[in-house]
């Protein structure tokens, strides 16, 4: 949207200017939609540069080091390995049924995490926005997100202790006349545990981007809102939700995309034997392998295979939300 | 938010319910929280007899005293400090800028743009390889190590960009009209406008940086250049293997009984002040107002 | 701050010219090509007449790079005597690299992995070289022993010679330098509430048959309570580690920790799958009936540490299994501040069927890995002279554990004693030096294995008392040589933890009454599906494989 050049026409002339001259005739075909790109957005492009830089030194130039996924590694050798294998790591997981087992697992708890620990913060974050008192608003907010700052050990070592035969819950369940139940020994709680452990330690945390999104509301459109008669109810739904959409529908896109990479830690401190057969994630069945100092080669092979799922879903998220919603990431 | 209309009953009994359940989060969130501060104060014989509660029982400050008078200790907490500020600089402007580009739909090749950064949130590239790159690059044993490898989170990148997307276009345009560079918008409008999301991302990449200790224990070769979090990390696994550093026999156990809470509190405690500074930015968008006017 | 410019461009040559050196040097390092047995170039500093029993001194001032595994109780210093005092009566400087306990394995491979490792890489276990094997990266140390006359001599005094062959790889090498022991340190065992025993006339057990009965009794006294609790428990693929091992041995079996899926019949000469034996059933069995009689806290399987010593502490439990450290440290100096008149004690490992044994390779430590760097340099012979003076020799041992005598310690009799105002892990807390910390000796690091005489000479009188009457019981054979290929390694990895997961998981499960013990059989079938047998094959031709060509 450059300013005008072309002067008034002269004074008096009334009949239509002849065709005005092209405005400025790119001098060679095609590729220049670039060349003049670059001319008109020099200041952005030069931004990007040095992000640029980042990416592709310290993201792009160790990514070559996933060929060995495809070759042997030998610990101390080259670190791009010794010969090609071709398809053999690949095939050793595919067909390996432990591997399917915990990748099915993974996906559960990957999924159960996604299901319930995406609302939650949404939910947190519009009951704190309906708080009238601003110094209360900020006492249960900086509160919530206590728990953010645990180590993964603590967080374990508190829900084992919830947990125990001599703990609060099972204490609970002694009200109503039941028998202590050992939670950690049975693996149909485990997924269970794992997810509310995370909402415990991930909601008030999460409350803050959806805080600061709701920051950046108009005001005034509350305001046409309360004019037009809608209750607080209304208003939330009509100026509120929509508010924080984009954010929403960002946080989702990203979660789905990232699902799969359920937290090893955590895992590995809350499982035993008894719950491998929901329990066990990849993470930790590489893990217990010793396959991550071992076997470079298996490990890097699986992880492409995770970043290959990961990619594709966050595209069809994208996608997905592009032509439903209108939103996307890009 | 002053309101014309009275609030329905049911909104009223919505508001005692809110107040409920908000109660109820703030317990479940608070009490493990004060449980541990009043451990690492407490005497290990009530600790154990799992009488600790609320408030210290038996207080002393045993373990305390014994954390602080290692120099090692504060060396490796002023590591941290310098690490997470140059890291958060770092991270911010590189950030920033890449996130505004990101938000200019109109600019050519934006999409390959995009497409760079988040195939990199998928594909990585092993320890072994990145522990090469940074030692050939000669950053081994220097602050550069901490903040280079991470400087831009992907995530953080693109909810930065959705927020630049969510800012009205005749602001720039206006700006521009007047003259102003690209690089006078962003410092001039677009970053004054953004303080909620760059306040949140400050407190993001902090925090993260605060916290890490993986990159540190990779690239360092030297027990003077740790970030607390790894002496910490490590006072712990010498702890829960029967003895604790500095501690005699007489203040082993003292020691074993309450060095996890300490380790918490000391941690975590400097972090958490930095959310108060950074909730004065959440402020509600009068600026956007303004602008309407 | 450099301008930004200039360095990023210096990174991307950089970058090019890493990239381009790693394409270069793809083959794996190790010098073919070059006669690796001939020495005589790499003779610099080396003693010409080096024998065992004789200080080493390097006849040119020499240094090496160690990994240095840093233990947060005597966090590394730069002013320890050690350092100083093994420069003079060696001529070697040893230049550390520190490494966090707390994830040393993890960097080490890491290190080994990415070609950046020391000379010298100690706090290695027997069993975790095997993955640096194949790559050349470290040193086929058995090929230069003949350098190291201490280790040699100490291996035939002690009779290690089996225990040393047991770490050959399959191409007749072994790679690792263990620590070695004279006799064998057993660690863990049960402990029991002495007062509470004797205040009910109950003797201490010598036999499992009789914990089983003091259990019981000790559950009529007390109905409301499980007499032991167990730890131990998490942080491991074995849940109740140290119980199942020291019950796994009285069996003849290793289980728990110790646990391993292949274990050798003597009388039929051939590998079988540990989880399915008779010996390991009969370990499940005997724990099944404790739990099932309610003197075994179910929990014990998988509570944290802190939570069963709580229950100890607490008098909810009489028994817990222990070590000489945790007795002491932990059991008895609690203990005696909650509980009035409270005593604990450990006992020798009770009897079981197998009577009184102990399993083998017992008396390997862990020890330390070369890396073949050390091989291209000139002062090659005088590092093999050198390591096996510090660590195999009666003087550097002795060294490394007590120090300077009449600076660090004095001789009483045969044993030692620390110079007044020095402190040994808390002997003596008013003192205001520590010999870990200030000066940097008894370094787990250095001090490995060694005579019993020097062993011993830092027990405790609970320690000395435990281990003189383990130390008489007779050691069962070790495990004949039987090392896997690299690519049959990786398809035996793959096998071996579904393996492991599925004994350990339905061990518990018969443990616990989730499962019923008539399904046996069918467990061993599901072992089976699991490919146990080709998994047990694999290493039975492995063992006949090595014999063949190492007879």
């Amino acid at each position: 949207m450059s300013s005008s050049t072309t002067s008034a026409p002269p004074p008096g002339t009334q009949e239509p200017p002849p065709a005005p001259p092209p405005r400025r005739r790119t001098r060679s075909p095609s590729p220049t939609g670039w060349r003049r790109a670059l001319r008109k957005d020099w200041q952005l492009y030069s931004l990007a540069v040095l992000p640029l830089l980042f990416f592709l030194v310290f993201r792009y130039l160790p990514m070559l080091g996933n060929v060995i996924a495809f070759r042997r590694f030998e610990p101390g050798g080259s670190v791009f390995g010794e010969y090609w294998v071709g398809l053999r790591y690949v095939e050793m997981f595919l067909s390996d049924p432990t591997f399917w087992q915990v990748f099915r697992n993974t996906l559960w708890i990957g999924g159960l995490t996604l299901v319930f620990c995406f609302p939650v913060p949404i939910v947190l974050a519009l009951l704190l926005n309906e708080v009238r008192r601003r110094s209360l608003k900020r006492f249960v907010q900086s509160v919530s997100y206590l728990p953010h700052f645990l180590s993964i050990v603590i967080v374990a070592g508190i829900t084992m202790q919830m947990l125990a035969t001599d703990g609060p819950i099972n204490h609970v369940l002694g009200w109503f006349g039941h028998d202590p139940v050992r939670f950690i020994q049975e693996p149909e709680w485990f997924r269970t545990i794992y997810v509310g452990s995370e909402i415990w330690q991930t909601a008030g945390w999460g409350t803050i981007l959806y805080l600061a999104a709701l920051t950046t509301i108009d005001e005034d459109l509350y305001e046409a809102a309360r004019i037009d008669g809608a209750n607080r109810w209304r208003q939330i739904w009509h100026v509120t939700l929509p508010g924080i959409r984009p954010t929403m529908i960002t946080l989702l896109i990203l979660n789905i995309g990232t699902f799969l990479a359920v937290g090893f830690e955590k895992v590995l401190l809350l499982y035993n034997p008894l719950t491998y057969p929901t329990a066990d994630v990849i993470s930790t069945y590489l893990y217990r392998t010793g396959v991550e100092s071992n076997s470079f080669s298996y490990a890097a092979a699986i992880g492409l295979f995770e970043a290959v799922i990961g990619l594709v879903l966050i595209t069809s998220a994208n996608q997905l939300s592009r032509r439903t919603v209108g939103t996307s990431l890009w | 938010m002053v309101s014309t209309i009275r609030p329905s009953r049911g909104y009223r009994v919505f508001q005692g319910v809110n107040g409920v359940i908000l109660t109820l989060v703030v317990l479940i969130t608070l009490y493990p929280f004060v449980n541990i501060v009043a451990r690492s104060f407490s005497g290990e014989k009530e600790i154990r007899a799992g009488d600790v509660t609320l408030w210290p029982k038996g207080f002393n400050l045993t373990t305390y005293e014994i954390v602080f008078s290692d120099s090692m200790f504060w060396r490796n907490y002023g590591n941290t400090v310098l690490y997470t500020v140059v890291a958060t600089a770092v991270a911010m402007v590189l950030t920033t800028c890449y996130a505004y580009v990101l938000s200019k739909h109109h600019l050519k090749g934006r999409g390959a743009l995009v497409g760079i950064a988040v195939f990199t949130m998928f594909f990585t590239g092993g320890l072994i390889p990145n522990y090469v790159l940074i030692t050939s690059l000669g950053l081994k044993n220097s602050v550069w190590a901490i903040a280079l490898p991470n400087a831009i989170s992907v995530f953080n990148l693109l909810v930065m960009k959705a927020f630049f997307e969510s800012l009205p276009s005749e602001l720039e345009e206006a700006a521009q009209i007047d003259g102003l560079s690209t690089y006078g918008i962003l410092l001039r409008i677009v970053l004054p406008l953004s303080k909620a999301v760059v306040a949140t991302m400050v407190l993001f990449y902090s925090v993260s940086f605060w916290n890490s200790w993986f990159s540190a224990f990779l690239y360092m070769d030297r027990t003077e250049l740790m970030p607390v979090t790894v002496y910490l990390r490590n006072l712990l696994a010498g702890a829960t293997g029967g003895t604790a550093a500095g501690a005699g026999t007489e203040n082993l156990s003292q020691v074993n009984a309450n060095i996890q809470a300490v380790t918490i509190v000391l941690t975590s405690l400097p972090i958490l002040c930095v959310y108060p500074f950074v909730q004065r930015y959440f402020v509600s968008g009068v600026m956007l107002g303004a602008v309407k006017g | 701050m450099q301008n930004n410019g200039q360095l990023s461009r210096r990174q991307i040559l950089a970058a090019a010219g890493f990239l381009g050196l790693a394409t270069l040097t793809g083959c794996g390092s190790g010098g073919d090509g070059e006669d690796t047995k001939d020495l005589s170039k790499k003779r610099d500093g080396a003693m010409k007449n080096y024998r065992a029993g004789q200080q080493f001194k390097a006849t040119e001032p020499l240094t090496f790079t160690v990994l240095h595994n840093d233990n947060p109780v005597y966090p590394s210093k730069k002013s320890w005597l050690f350092w100083k005092e093994l420069t003079r009566r060696t001529g070697v400087t040893l230049d550390a690299t520190p490494v966090p306990l707390s994830d040393y394995e993890k960097k080490r491979s890491l290190l080994i992995g990415a070609g950046d490792a020391p000379l010298l890489i100690p706090k290695t276990y027997p069993g975790a070289e095997t993955a640096f094997v194949s790559s050349g990266a470290i040193l086929p140390v058995s090929e230069y022993t003949d350098l190291m006359p201490n280790f040699q001599e100490k291996v035939k005094r002690w009779n290690l010679q089996p225990e040393v062959d047991s770490l050959r790889q399959s191409d007749g090498r072994s790679y690792l330098l263990p620590g070695l022991h004279e006799k064998v340190r057993q660690q863990y065992s049960l402990s029991f509430r002495t007062d509470i025993l004797t205040k009910h006339g109950l003797a201490l057990p010598t036999t499992w048959d009789e914990v089983y009965t003091t259990l019981k009794a000790l559950r009529e006294e007390y109905p409301d309570r499980y007499p032991l609790t167990d730890r131990w428990s998490t942080n491991t693929p074995f849940p109740a580690g140290a119980l199942f091992q020291y019950l796994g041995q009285a069996h003849g079996v290793r289980a728990g920790w110790s646990y391993l899926n292949t274990t050798w019949d003597a009388t039929a000469e051939k590998f079988v799958f540990t989880g399915a034996t008779d010996a390991f059933r009969q370990v499940v069995e005997y724990l099944r009936k404790l739990v099932a009689e309610k003197l075994m806290d179910p929990e014990s399987f998988t509570q944290t540490d802190e939570e069963a010593v709580k229950k100890l502490l607490g008098e909810k439990s009489f028994a817990i299994s222990a070590n000489a450290q945790e007795l002491v440290q932990n059991y008895r100096y609690n203990l005696q501040r909650q509980v009035k008149g409270a005593t604990i004690e450990m006992i020798p490992v009770p009897l079981g069927p197998a009577g009184p044994v102990v399993m083998g390779g017992g008396r390997l430590e862990n020890g330390m890995m070369i890396s073949s760097k050390a091989l291209e340099r000139d002062d090659f012979v005088a590092l093999m002279q050198f390591v096996d003076w510090l660590w195999y020799s009666d003087a550097g041992q002795e060294f490394c554990k007590w120090g300077v005598e009449n600076t660090t310690f004095t001789r009483s009799g045969a044993g030692y004693r620390l110079k007044p105002g020095i402190s040994l892990m808390g002997s003596d807390p008013g003192a205001p030096k520590d010999l870990q910390k200030d000066f940097g000796f008894f370094n787990g690091v250095f001090t490995y294995g060694g005579s019993w005489a020097l062993v011993s000479s830092s027990f405790s009188p609970d320690e000395k008392k435990f281990t003189d009457v383990m130390a008489a019981r007779k050691e069962l054979p070790v495990d004949p040589p039987h090392p896997l290929r690299a690519e049959e390694q990786e398809q035996a990895t793959l096998w071996d933890t579904p393996l492991k997961d599925h004994v350990t998981q339905n061990a518990l499960r018969f443990v616990l009454g989730k499962r019923p013990l008539s399904e046996w059989d069918d467990y061993v079938k599901e072992l089976k599906a699991k490919n146990m047998d080709r998994y047990i094959e694999l290493h039975n031709q492995a063992y006949e494989r090595f014999q063949k060509e190492n007879a």
